[in-house]
């Protein structure tokens, strides 16, 4: 009972901050009609024809995908991934994945995708290079550390300032760390997000910041004897489809979001995949 | 052309009068002459006004060409804001923490602390590798199989590997001090495990240059086999070596960006950050101008100590 009245309360919260996307996003034309969103009508749009080509990156990491295997439907993105091909009229063996490193997926120029899906953070300064969706799911950060170690239990905004962080390169949950937390030490950034691990294993950092259904994952499943000490405040972070920019496509793949999320899709999928508990504690940063 | 040619009958090759040096310029050179003072070839080669006129308007034309390629391309625009818009340049150079990126110009500065470091160690312990290797003593045996297995370890393992073995296998073990220190330490290592087999190679090239006749003399003068290697062999090994030797810093240099995979913010991974933050590759443009103002002056110092050494030589070989 809880959890859907948590899901309705984050569904609203999509609903807010993905409307602002629309605005702020520079989408193309926003008149695209019902009729016009058949997987015949956009098929000029498509990167291949009479298929719907979705990108991700590899290793494709749990709850968001399951086995790193994009294709099998398991795990968020993969299952919105075929919700919103499905609303798009595409049958499952017409969705085909693509490998699209992150660093590499906002590059000028034509993209080898129709979209990429890989818990991408809108920002408006993001949104000059490439052209975003409405949101998929609503960001909060969380905060990862091994248990017995001096952060679980003393992390006022003033203590948490004096640890050593480490976060995957180019994140908002490393932007979250120097704008919000403001540590003394610079945080080491790394390449991937199993480096992240590696390093909170090994003792070089003393915590990692990622989204909460990440964290909520490393700590019950990936790392014995991690925690995931709380989740900060949200900041109205939300995850967006990948365009290239300006790809006409965005208007069919919005609408299909907005029917996945009115007709409770999302959250299904959400209660399903990412298991958003109510305990988990709030922290200020 | 016609004016330059007072007394055509003294060329001894009178078959075809405009074949003659002075008129062709760069593409003869003078008979019996290196080019100018015997530095061999050169960038830009003497010759009369014809030539350099020649060449400076190839110049202007293969880069106005290159420029026009790259302007009247489709995707130009797009492509000049993503790589070298300005705007971005100056903030990935400056940085901003509070939005998440860190200062490109101020990275830079641990990738030359880095590299100052390697460097001394390098020389240091790639010199004991090769003194090991061409050791003769019996005793010394193991360590010679030691330092072979290290220098076809290290060689053949690419640095990537030795920096992510070094920089996440270290911490690991937990051990106290050794496995505490940071990211940019653990990259110099790596580097210097890695580097000193290659410059090991290239002290055992220049000890083996230096002709054994040197050490039978400085023997039978007395010497000692240690002050043997110390005041005859070494100097005259080093100084053959040191182009080659400075060919490996460049090097060096460069692949200090490597250690951006461990987690320290140095000027490669400073660029990544800005770039993956704001989705614009400018700041990666910033890094490699950074690079290129390290990497050029070594490069240049290397091309006149190239110089200088040949010029000695040929000198010494004409008295």
């Amino acid at each position: 009972m809880l959890a859907a009245a948590i899901a309705t309360a984050l569904l609203a919260a999509c609903g807010s901050s993905a409307g602002a996307t629309g605005t702020a996003g520079a989408s193309p034309s926003a008149s695209a009609t019902a009729a016009s969103c058949s997987s015949a009508a956009i098929g000029k749009d498509l990167y291949q024809r009479g298929v719907l080509t979705v990108a991700t990156d590899k290793p494709a990491y749990p709850p968001w995908f399951s086995g790193n295997n994009p294709s099998n439907g398991k795990g968020y993105e993969s299952a919105v991934a075929y919700a919103i091909a499905g609303q798009l009229g595409f049958t499952r063996s017409q969705v085909h994945w693509a490998y699209e490193p992150f660093d590499a997926s906002y590059s000028p120029g034509p993209k080898k995708f129709d979209f990429d899906i890989n818990e991408i953070s809108y920002t408006p300064q993001r949104a000059t290079a490439v052209t975003f969706s409405e949101g998929y799911y609503n960001v909060q950060q969380a905060l990862v550390a091994l248990k017995n170690t001096p952060i679980v239990t003393r992390h006022t905004p003033a203590e948490l300032k004096s640890y050593i962080f480490g976060d995957q390169v180019g994140t908002t949950s490393l932007a979250y760390i120097n704008s919000e937390i403001q540590p003394t030490t610079r945080p080491k950034v790394f390449q991937t997000l199993n480096d992240v691990k590696e390093a909170l294993q090994t003792h070089q950092i003393a915590a990692l910041v990622t989204d909460t259904p990440t964290a909520q994952y490393i700590s019950s499943s990936e790392i014995k004897g991690s925690v995931m000490v709380g989740q900060f405040p949200s900041t109205g972070e939300h995850y967006g489809l990948l365009f290239s920019l300006g790809n006409p496509l965005v208007t069919c793949v919005n609408k299909a979001i907005t029917t996945l999320r009115s007709n409770g899709t999302l959250a299904a999928l959400q209660k399903k995949y990412l298991q958003i508990y109510l305990s988990v504690p709030v922290i200020k940063p | 052309m016609d004016g330059s040619q007072p007394d055509p009958p003294a060329e001894p090759f009178t078959g075809f009068p405009a074949a003659s040096p002075a008129t062709v310029g760069g593409a003869w050179q003078t008979p019996g002459s290196f080019g100018s003072a015997g530095r061999g070839p050169r960038l830009l080669s003497g010759g009369g006004r014809r030539a350099t006129a020649i060449s400076s308007a190839s110049t202007l034309v293969v880069l106005g060409a290159l420029v026009a390629l790259f302007l009247v391309a489709p995707g130009s625009s797009q492509v000049r804001h993503v790589f070298f818009n300005p705007t971005d340049m100056w903030q990935s150079f400056i940085g901003n923490p509070k939005k998440g990126y860190y200062s490109v110009g101020e990275a830079i500065w641990l990738n030359i602390r880095m590299f100052l470091a390697a460097e001394v160690l390098i020389l240091g312990l790639a010199l004991l590798i090769a003194l090991i290797r061409q050791s003769v003593s019996p005793v010394l045996f193991p360590f010679r199989v030691l330092s072979l297995v290290y220098v076809d370890f290290f060689r053949g393992v690419p640095l990537l590997l030795v920096l992510l073995a070094i920089g996440f296998g270290v911490p690991a073990l937990r051990l106290p001090v050794v496995s505490t220190q940071s990211a940019a330490i653990y990259g110099v290592a790596a580097l210097v495990l890695s580097y000193s087999a290659y410059v090991s190679e290239v002290y055992r090239a220049g000890l083996n240059s230096v002709h054994r006749s040197q050490t039978a003399a400085a023997r039978s003068l007395g010497l000692s086999q240690s002050t043997t290697l110390r005041y005859v062999i070494l100097p005259q090994a080093v100084r053959n070596i040191i182009p080659p030797l400075l060919n490996d810093f460049i090097s060096l240099q460069k692949d200090t960006a490597l250690v951006s995979t461990l987690g320290a913010i140095e000027a490669n991974g400073a660029a990544q950050i800005y770039s993956s933050t704001v989705f614009n590759y400018s700041s990666y443009t910033v890094a490699a101008i950074l690079f290129l103002i390290l990497t050029i002056p070594l490069a240049r110092l290397t091309d006149r100590l190239i110089d200088r050494d040949r010029r000695r030589r040929l000198a010494g070989a004409a008295t």
